[in-house]
């Protein structure tokens, strides 16, 4: 037993891999299907209003998924993350790990990785799943656009992990974590209003896989990107400064 | 010395949890740190373990840091793993040298061989403060600080962990932060009274016991025994006396040298048909409770 398999075990054991694999499947899922029948959906269950959109183009596939784990999936994220990396929630369960490290960093990087590893392979599988039906349902996608906003949503999930890291070393529980790591993700999309400072801000990597299959390009997100990157590093050095400095 | 501090202080804010406290473990010692709820014994064994900063003042520790073992007052660990991953997670993180043989060495010594291979979270309190000892001393530490290990359990549970801590003597350094005395008389033979963060005493508990507490013989008698306990009541080298029952009484004398010296002759100047008398051993709580008090 190592600080490695315990975290794999804690997402086999406590059935968390389901809930990350099962809300980005699904909506990956039923993104490209409610694209697709959208305007049929609505007319059965619209009292015999008639309904008109115009026909779907392949992206709606990926905007729908992407609207779609923009939200509950990043919670469900936000949530596993935040039981994994808040280990000193529990006061004694901290001393267990504390007391039988030398660094706080030997107990951080196994929880970082295998998190992030966990969700990144859910949001892919959503994605994979998104991509697959909307190729059968609607039409196909650019592969080169596609696979690039797969890796931007990756990014900014590395993101979304580094912040929940960071908020855990100075919260005193599971739940003021989420809290505050929404309260962060929020705060993002609300500065990017601003249009000028929008596409510098990592939220903007959030719709990158929905946009590009739209027609924006690659390289609209590289300055997201660069900013993202320099994020994570800021939150990962917050997160073992302050962990270490925590008292039990 | 295995742990010595010097002038240690804490604050949180304006409260003072440590005062200038200059605690000495001799190397090999069960050490006793007794003081009321809020002495400051989690505080001062947290600064020991390093998961405290000290406002002030220095802590010496002559053990390397992966020989010295911590447990807290109620222990938690992930509710699915099991016992036995536990004990083998502690000992890999501790020592990975250690062979995994020893798991089921301590799993065994603890009394929790059978429950090894259920998961946590079906484990009763005892249970899970002996899976607590087991995965404390899994890695051979030569240095342990215990936290109120005992004081949460029922009877049978507490016998258990006292066990426990007693077969560690002669194998390392234990440091029993209790504010049962009882727990702490039976187990350790060094002693730290806390009390307001102060260190008000400490060293071997046979010291404390014979040289702080008022000198007491325990004399009883055949009713009537007013004559007797008269006759002492005016004797100088008596302090007071305390009627127990209709045939007991404590007599507090000056010293024991005095007392033994003089009882006899005082008993025997009257007619009171005398049991038994003798020396009266003080307890950690009657000691305690004069210092504190």
């Amino acid at each position: 037993m190592n600080l490695w398999r315990l975290e794999w075990l804690r997402l086999v054991r406590t059935k968390r891999w389901i809930a990350l694999v099962g809300v980005y499947v699904f909506f990956g899922l039923l993104g490209p299907l409610t694209a697709r029948y959208l305007a049929e959906i609505l007319e059965r269950f619209g009292g015999g209003v008639e309904v008109t959109f115009p026909p779907p183009v392949p992206a709606d596939g990926m905007i729908q998924y992407i609207s779609n784990v923009s939200q509950m999936g990043l919670l469900v994220a936000v949530v596993v993350a935040a039981g994994s990396l808040g280990f000193d929630a529990k006061p004694e369960m901290g001393v267990f790990l504390r007391t039988r490290v030398s660094e706080v960093w030997d107990i951080l990087v196994p929880r970082l990785i295998v998190t992030f590893l966990a969700i990144a392979a859910s949001f892919v599988l959503g994605a994979l799943a998104a991509w697959y039906e909307t190729v059968v349902l609607i039409g196909s996608l650019p592969v080169g656009g596609t696979l690039a906003g797969i890796g931007y949503g990756l990014l900014y999930l590395a993101l979304v992990v580094a912040v929940v890291a960071a908020a855990a070393s100075r919260a005193k529980s599971v739940l003021s974590t989420v809290l505050i790591t929404i309260l962060v993700l929020l705060v993002m999309p609300i500065i990017g209003v601003v249009e000028a400072v929008g596409e510098w801000l990592p939220s903007h990597l959030v719709g990158a896989l929905a946009d590009i299959p739209a027609g924006a390009g690659i390289g609209d997100f590289v300055p997201a990107a660069g900013v993202t990157v320099v994020f994570v590093g800021l939150s990962l050095w917050l997160a073992v400064r302050w962990s270490a400095a925590r008292e039990l | 010395m295995i742990v010595r501090t010097s002038q240690l202080r804490k604050d949180y804010g304006s409260t003072v949890a440590l005062r200038n406290v200059d605690l000495q473990v001799p190397s090999g010692s069960v050490y006793g740190l007794v003081g009321p709820n809020g002495a400051g014994k989690t505080t001062l064994l947290g600064v020991l373990a390093g998961l405290r900063r000290p406002t002030s003042g220095t802590v010496e520790i002559d053990a390397e840091w992966t020989k010295v073992a911590v447990l807290p007052d109620t222990p938690q660990f992930d509710a699915w793993l099991t016992g036995r991953e536990v004990v083998d997670l502690a000992r890999s993180l501790t020592d990975a040298s250690v062979p995994a043989s020893r798991v089921d060495e301590v799993l065994e010594q603890a009394g929790l061989a059978d429950a090894a291979r259920r998961t946590v979270g079906g484990y009763s309190r005892g249970m899970l403060q002996r899976l607590g000892v087991a995965s404390t001393v899994v890695g051979r530490p030569t240095l342990l600080m215990l936290d109120e290990p005992s004081s949460a359990l029922d009877p049978a549970g507490r016998r258990e962990v006292l066990d426990l801590v007693a077969r560690l003597r002669g194998e390392a350094t234990v440091i029993f932060s209790s504010h049962i005395l009882g727990d702490v008389q039976e187990v350790c033979d060094t002693v730290g009274i806390l009390r307001a963060g102060e260190l008000l005493f400490q060293g071997p508990i046979n010291r404390l016991l014979v040289g702080s507490a008022v000198p007491t013989y325990r004399l009883r008698m055949r009713p009537p025994s007013e004559a007797a306990v008269s006759a002492l009541r005016d004797a100088p080298w008596v302090r007071s006396i305390e009627r127990v029952s209709g045939e007991e009484v404590r007599i507090f004398v000056e010293s024991v040298e005095a007392a033994e010296k003089h009882l006899a002759a005082a008993l025997a100047g009257t007619d009171v048909r005398i049991v038994s008398f003798g020396p009266e051993a003080a307890t950690l709580e009657q000691v305690f409770l004069e210092l504190t008090s």
